[in-house]
């Protein structure tokens, strides 16, 4: 009897699966009243001030707005760490450096455009609290931190250097994510870096190094970080990519026009206290518009530091920089 | 059998390439770097280095000085520790709980101390390499103390040794094999963790670990796989070297 029970329970069991199974393949077909979001799969740099945008956005729901489906797809520590995830396959769109943008393009590592900009400027030389020194010469034979080779940052560091007349080899670069190159310069580890802010704005608040020159003084309206999307994505869902350009930008303005609630805003995204925030703003200007021009100086440099092999980089900075979704003003 | 074992030493490996080879020449590999590519970047590695100006050899030699301190620090607390333990229940029973709660906590979980600790220089890096390396040599070691024949120690001891002596040449020798193999272990893990020892950053810019995220910053993945091979290589020469001392040492089995 038991097991005649047992095998009535099966069948039971095996019937109700079935239709569950029916009823998840039948469901989406009746009454759909709206396709759902196509996910997108957002890259951003872990505590970049740069990309404060994508916070606002957030926030204020102007991805929602746009009827956008915008998924964090992971937060990164450096540039080249995010393009490595975009050569995967892993993200569709992100925020992320120009040179590193600029490094996976051209290896064909990653197939990616940039569609808007998020940032140009932003970026210090700092040197370590108690060091002697005004100026770049100052570095000579000493050790500068940066996030990653062939970052904003580090391209930063070399135009200063040859500014200053100084060749690569008259000091020691290393590679150090800004969170720990805060901790070697209390340990005295390292004695200058460049950093994207808040980080400059941090150490400086802490005492622990000051500004020896901003990337304004170094190249002014250098372009920073870029609105990436992967070519792919791209091509299925252009006008996924038209909103969330057009989310960005909002947020962007936004962040122009209420530069009180942006610094509030800020804080909430770094973590960080007000004086840090109201201090990393000022060095940052927001701006959506890439410039081919500008960005194309990156594109050189790498190919004479024998980096990337790019026969014409006019004509790859041309195929990399799509403004076509940026809404026209 | 039709060949011999060592031939198929050089057989699996040149079949491992030449398949890799074929893979990457049919398009197979996508983004992967062939073998070809990557036997080029080692020449580019040793040529030009990378950053440029940081080339192979130095890489290597910063590597090998920190796999070897972490793995001989190692060694140098673990086998005594090992033998300890091994020799002294009381000891195996106040150390076991600590030494099982501190061996699965992965080296890279002690990195930020590591740093805090030790700052960004060789110490460091040892540092994590020696958490890789000091846990199997100490078991290895106190289960090859336990492992000798508690007759033997009997023995000696009413032949009269004392208990340094049988110590010294009683367990030690007996649990040599075993602690050979937990140093031919540790080294593999040494230089497992070695990559993520050089992430807390390298000051002198030299390192493999640390040139195979320098490759990656600047997407250039057939060096990635040049220092992959580069690593393979000198890991392989090291653990011959240990396999050579241990037919040395025990010449007596």
């Amino acid at each position: 009897m038991m097991r005649l029970a047992n095998r009535g329970l099966c069948t039971g069991i095996i019937v109700l699966l079935l239709l569950a199974t029916v009823a998840l393949v039948v469901m989406p077909g009746c009454g759909e009243p709206e396709k759902a979001a196509v996910p997108v799969r957002f890259g951003i740099l872990r505590n970049d001030l740069h990309q404060l945008a994508y916070y606002v956005a957030r926030e204020k729901g102007y991805f929602t707005e746009e009827g956008l489906d915008v998924r964090e797809g992971g937060a990164f520590n450096a540039g080249p760490e995010e393009m490595s995830a975009f050569a995967a396959g892993e993200l569709d769109m992100g925020l992320v450096g120009t040179s590193p943008v600029v490094t996976f393009a051209s290896q064909k590592m990653a197939d990616v455009k940039i569609v808007a900009q998020a940032n140009t400027e932003g970026s210090a030389v700092l040197i370590r609290a108690g060091l002697e020194g005004e100026d770049m010469a100052s570095f000579r034979g000493r050790t500068i931190a940066v996030p990653g080779f062939s970052t904003v940052q580090d391209f930063l560091l070399r135009l200063a250097l040859k500014k200053a007349e100084l060749s690569d080899t008259d000091v020691n670069i290393i590679v150090l994510k800004p969170p720990e190159t805060l901790a070697a310069f209390s340990s005295s580890q390292i004695d200058g870096a460049v950093c994207w802010e808040p980080y400059p704005s941090m150490a400086v608040n802490d005492n622990k190094a000051r500004v020896m020159l901003t990337s304004h003084q170094i190249w002014p309206d250098h372009p920073c970080c870029m609105l990436i999307v992967a070519s792919e994505f791209l091509s299925k869902n252009p006008e996924v990519v038209r909103k969330v350009v057009a989310a960005h930008v909002k947020a962007t303005d936004f962040i122009n026009k209420n530069k009180l609630e942006a610094t509030d805003m800020a804080r909430m995204f770094t973590g960080q206290d007000k004086n840090v925030c109201a201090s990393a703003m000022k060095n940052v200007k927001f701006d959506p518009d890439p410039d081919p021009v500008e960005i194309q100086k990156y594109v050189d440099y790498l190919k004479t530091a024998g980096v990337v092999k790019v026969t014409d980089t006019g004509d790859f900075v041309d195929d990399l920089v799509d403004s076509e979704y940026l809404p026209r003003k | 059998m039709w060949v011999s074992s060592t031939k198929w030493k050089v057989i699996s490996p040149i079949a491992a390439i030449l398949l890799w080879q074929l893979l990457a020449s049919a398009g197979l590999l996508g983004k992967t770097p062939s073998p070809w590519q990557a036997v080029e970047g080692i020449w580019f590695l040793i040529d030009t280095g990378l950053p440029p100006g940081y080339r192979l050899w130095g890489h290597a030699g910063a590597s090998l000085a920190r796999v070897l301190a972490g793995f001989a620090a190692a060694c140098l607390v673990a086998v005594p520790i090992g033998v300890l333990m091994g020799w002294s229940k009381h000891l195996d029973a106040v150390l076991d709980p600590l030494v099982e709660a501190v061996r699965p906590v992965p080296p890279l979980a002690w990195l930020p101390f590591a740093v805090l600790w030790f700052g960004i220089g060789l110490v460091s890096s040892s540092f994590i390499i020696f958490l890789g390396v000091f846990f199997p040599v100490l078991l290895n070691t106190v289960s090859g103390v336990k492992s000798v024949d508690p007759r033997l120690p009997e023995a000696a001891r009413t032949l009269g040794a004392s208990e340094a002596t049988i110590l010294g040449r009683v367990l030690v020798p007996g649990a040599s094999p075993s602690i050979i193999t937990g140093i031919r272990i540790g080294m593999g893990i040494g230089w497992m963790t070695l990559v993520a020892a050089e992430m807390t950053g390298v000051k002198s810019g030299y390192g493999l670990g640390y040139m195979i995220l320098t490759a990656r910053d600047y997407a250039r993945y057939d060096l990635v796989a040049s220092g992959i091979i580069v690593i393979g290589l000198l890991g392989f020469a090291m653990d011959t070297c240990i396999r050579l001392v241990e037919k040395r040492l025990l010449r007596w089995r």
